[in-house]
């Protein structure tokens, strides 16, 4: 099989990530940060030196700004329904993922109100000018994807939070198509929360996500719980990290997503943007060679675009092409990607597109292939 | 020595207090906090020597902490 639907999570993992999950099932059996025999104190090292991975990876102020959650969903909804209070208001970007719009709808039900922008892709001005517009006095958060999951798009986040900032409002990133792909720092972003997948570009199991905050404290809970601490009373901890963890933890993904950010850094972001960006660059122009084809953006490049690429045959339902793309052992994502407000920007909702997402273990001959089964497909 | 367990809030803070300390040359060690301590459960760092200083250390460095306690749990 030819695997392009690393925009959900990448495949393969990196033996490294493999070997650290098996290692955890077999050396790390006992619930971490629960009691105080060996192999619970071994299993919680384990967690912190991904924490800590994962706080120098981000340049967090300390490993105790990382929680970990079980997606990026997940990190998000913590910080939307931790934030945000009926009477406040929310600006977000016009391509959210439903990761951050279900949970504004929910909000809505409760006086909660938000404010879609439009971005306009190769122009950060613009979109950045867009975001100030949106901005009024009961604005309590802003919550922006770092790049679209449908049309590789990026959005001039580190902007975007300077300009919240001079408002007092916070912004939480969508960083779940980025991690991993492009630098972040969160320090120099001035960024309050990332939210990030540990399944995507970093290259760990599914079932692993970050909230990354030293804001944490700030938030109210949707989940409490059982902490291994300060057990006596019924109130949730106020501190990070444990008062995102309630419950046992992921033991066993934690310790895979320590190696796939190690893979990450071995390897280098930049190298792996460069890499990926060239194999979608690749298959822009051949597509844009083909007869029938709909591209919906201007060729990737550099700084504006992450590697995600969605097309088009002709009329067709998207669902169909990406089925007969399977019969050719190329794995594609079709139909709406859970993000039907980028594709209602694109005039898509209708027939959702097919994305092509390459990962670092990605080919050019993957890329061609993918094209000569269009070829045969149309 | 007496008192030598410092206690922290969470053991991620107990381990970013050990590794604090191990910079300073403090040779500190994470445990389950003894029994008898006002927090129910939890987890403190033993440090046998350079108690005091480390307190400080900690303190400086903006540790949260929740007190001292005895090794065995007499508090």
């Amino acid at each position: 099989m030819i695997y392009l639907d690393n925009a959900a999570t990448t495949y393969p993992k990196p033996i490294f990530v493999q070997n650290a999950v098996n290692s955890a099932l077999k050396n790390y059996g006992a619930n971490p940060g629960r009691a105080g025999h060996s192999m619970s104190i071994a299993a919680a090292e384990e967690i912190y030196r991904c924490r800590s991975a994962a706080a120098g990876f981000f340049n967090a102020p300390g490993p105790e700004c990382v929680a970990f959650t079980l997606n990026c969903t997940h990190a998000l909804n913590y910080v939307i329904k931790g934030l945000l209070k009926p009477g406040d208001h929310a600006v977000v970007s016009c391509l959210e993922h439903n990761a951050v719009m279900r949970p504004l709808q929910k909000l809505m039900e409760s006086g909660v109100t938000a404010t879609r922008v439009r971005i306009f892709p190769g122009d950060n001005d613009a979109t950045v000018n867009a975001f100030r517009s949106a901005l009024r006095e009961n604005t309590k958060l802003i919550v922006c994807t770092h790049a679209s999951n449908v049309w590789g798009i990026r959005l001039p986040v580190e902007r975007i939070a300077a300009l919240g900032h001079i408002y007092g409002i916070p912004i939480a990133v969508d960083c779940a198509q980025s991690a991993g792909v492009l630098p972040i720092d969160m320090a120099d972003g001035k960024f309050d929360y990332l939210c990030v997948a540990g399944h995507k570009g970093l290259y760990g199991p599914m079932g692993t996500g970050m909230l990354i905050t030293p804001d944490g404290s700030e938030l109210d809970t949707i989940i409490e719980g059982g902490t291994g601490t300060n057990s006596i009373s019924l109130d949730q901890p106020p501190t990070m990290p444990d008062r995102m963890e309630s419950g046992t933890q992921n033991m066993a993904g934690i310790a895979g997503l320590r190696a796939g950010i190690e893979f990450v850094k071995n390897r280098g972001v930049q190298t792996i943007y460069k890499h990926e960006m060239s194999l979608v660059r690749h298959l822009y122009q051949r597509l844009s060679e083909m007869k029938n084809i709909k591209l919906y953006t201007s060729e990737p490049d550099t700084p504006y675009f992450v590697p995600v690429l969605s097309f088009n045959v002709g009329d067709i339902a998207s669902e169909t092409i990406a089925q007969k793309l399977n019969t050719h052992g190329v794995a594609v994502r079709a139909g709406l990607h859970c993000a039907p407000a980028a594709h209602d920007f694109m005039g898509t909702l209708t027939q959702g597109a097919v994305r092509v997402c390459p990962s670092a273990f990605s080919t050019v001959n993957d890329i061609n292939s993918l094209i000569l089964s269009l070829m045969k497909i149309i | 020595m007496s008192k030598p367990m410092i206690l922290v809030s969470s053991i991620t803070y107990a381990m970013k207090s050990r590794d604090i300390l191990f910079s300073y040359g403090i040779k500190a060690y994470v445990e389950r906090t003894p029994g008898g301590t006002s927090a129910g459960c939890g987890y403190s760092i033993y440090v046998p020597n350079r108690t005091d200083e480390a307190e400080r250390i900690l303190a400086e460095a903006g540790i949260k902490l929740l007190g001292r306690a005895e090794r065995d749990g007499t508090s």
